[in-house]
């Protein structure tokens, strides 16, 4: 993971966009993220993966939004006013994945943060980067070059 | 026996804890019968040292409380899984008296060696579920010590008899010490002080690595928690075991 500031080597701060799913608060690499978008309308792609929602217009370019939740193994939930499409960029390939509300950027320590349990079999269980406590709440980091298994970060580069 | 102070009994039959505890009477004593089999040794001797554990600390942050859980009225019946191979080393506190602390799980009464504890923390806080992890894993709760991995308790000790409904009443997470997990339990008791010979101990070989024994004074099975936590720690995302809960 790149270093988002160059203070102490030894225990870098690194920046993080924190959102919301379920209730629980997620945060990715800041580095990773182009830009938020309020949720607009997504085009279906037919035969796509399941756990694609479709395409969108990015000032003439095509991206694809991931269903984030579906991803992560939650119960789907209906569209709010606080439903963003955060652009990423992960495996070389610009994404959108969708999230229940973006909530802030927040700064920890590398020395801050916590591995994650071993005990999952699930796939999605790779995605944990690690926890962290911030601001009284539990942050899960996760790993967005693992959300995809390289066969399908290769099948959304044909989207 | 001692009856049980808890609500649960109008819930929970008093015949449905002494199946579960014949249960594992019943597994003990196969234990030991094969055991006598294998060596020719007159009476089972209580405890096999290994490797006794070294000593460790019993560090209660707060005194013992009873907590007053509601339970389901009908549990679930489902089959129990098959364990993997754990190593166990026999631990010392078994040769001789050793303090208990008695708590509930679903309505089954449960003892655990106190130097085994780390603190018992009141679930007022909340459990944070990760994704994709089994479902005997609660999440991660927030404690002045530290994040700690929460075990479903009644997933491992009655898998049998588990039903969801049990999660919405867990009161406490007791700490296992030198580990960074800790139990969900329904509620703390007292505390006990027993001897070797009160416990039908059993041996490491079964399938439930973490069940040192039963108490039959107490109707209660006696867990050895660094066992369990040591079954979990040493699982380590190996498939088949994470995902199926029940060790029982």
């Amino acid at each position: 993971m790149k270093n988002n500031s160059g203070q102490g080597a030894e225990d870098p701060i690194l920046q993080w966009v924190t959102f919301r799913l379920d209730n629980e608060s997620y945060g990715i690499n800041v580095m990773q993220v182009q830009e938020v978008l309020r949720h607009t309308e997504i085009a279906p792609v037919p035969g796509a993966p399941t756990y694609v929602l479709g395409i969108i217009n990015l000032r003439g370019n095509v991206v694809t939004v991931i269903d984030t939740r579906q991803r992560f193994g939650l119960t789907p939930a209906p569209i709010t006013d606080n439903t963003r499409i955060v652009i990423i960029e992960a495996d070389k390939q610009v994404v959108g994945i969708l999230v229940d509300s973006v909530a802030e950027v927040v700064y920890l320590r590398q020395s801050e943060i916590e591995t994650a349990p071993n005990v999952g079999t699930d796939e999605s269980a790779k995605f944990i980067q690690g926890v962290c406590n911030k601001n009284n709440e539990l942050l899960i980091l996760v790993d967005l070059e693992k959300m995809m298994t390289e066969d399908e970060w290769a099948e959304l580069s044909g989207f | 026996m001692n009856k049980p102070q808890l609500p649960v009994q109008q819930y929970v039959p008093e015949q449905t804890i002494q199946h579960y505890l014949d249960a594992l009477l019943q597994d003990a004593a196969d234990e030991l019968a094969r055991a006598d089999a294998e060596v020719a040794a007159p009476a089972p001797a209580p405890v096999v040292t290994e490797a006794p554990r070294a000593a460790v600390v019993h560090k209660l942050e707060r005194p013992v409380e009873i907590a007053e859980p509601q339970m389901p009225a009908e549990p679930m019946i489902e089959p129990p899984a098959a364990p993997p191979p754990v190593q166990q080393a026999i631990a010392a506190w078994r040769e001789e008296p050793f303090e208990a602390l008695l708590f509930d799980v679903g309505g089954l009464k449960l003892a655990v060696p106190l130097v085994l504890l780390g603190s018992i923390y009141p679930l007022e806080g909340e459990i944070t579920p990760l994704f994709g992890q089994p479902d005997w894993f609660l999440g991660i709760l927030s404690t002045p010590a530290g994040n700690l991995k929460v075990l479903d308790t009644a997933r491992w000790v009655m898998p049998e008899r588990y039903t969801p409904e049990l999660q919405d009443t867990l009161g406490f997470v007791i700490s296992v010490e030198g580990y960074d997990w800790g139990m969900a339990v329904h509620g703390v008791q007292q505390s006990i002080r027993l001897s070797p010979e009160q416990v039908k101990w059993r041996s490491q070989q079964g399938k439930r690595p973490w069940l040192a024994g039963t108490v039959i004074e107490h109707m209660c099975a006696l867990l050895d928690v660094s066992a369990l936590a040591e079954l979990i720690v040493g699982s380590g995302g190996a498939a088949g075991n994470a995902a199926a809960p029940a060790l029982g």
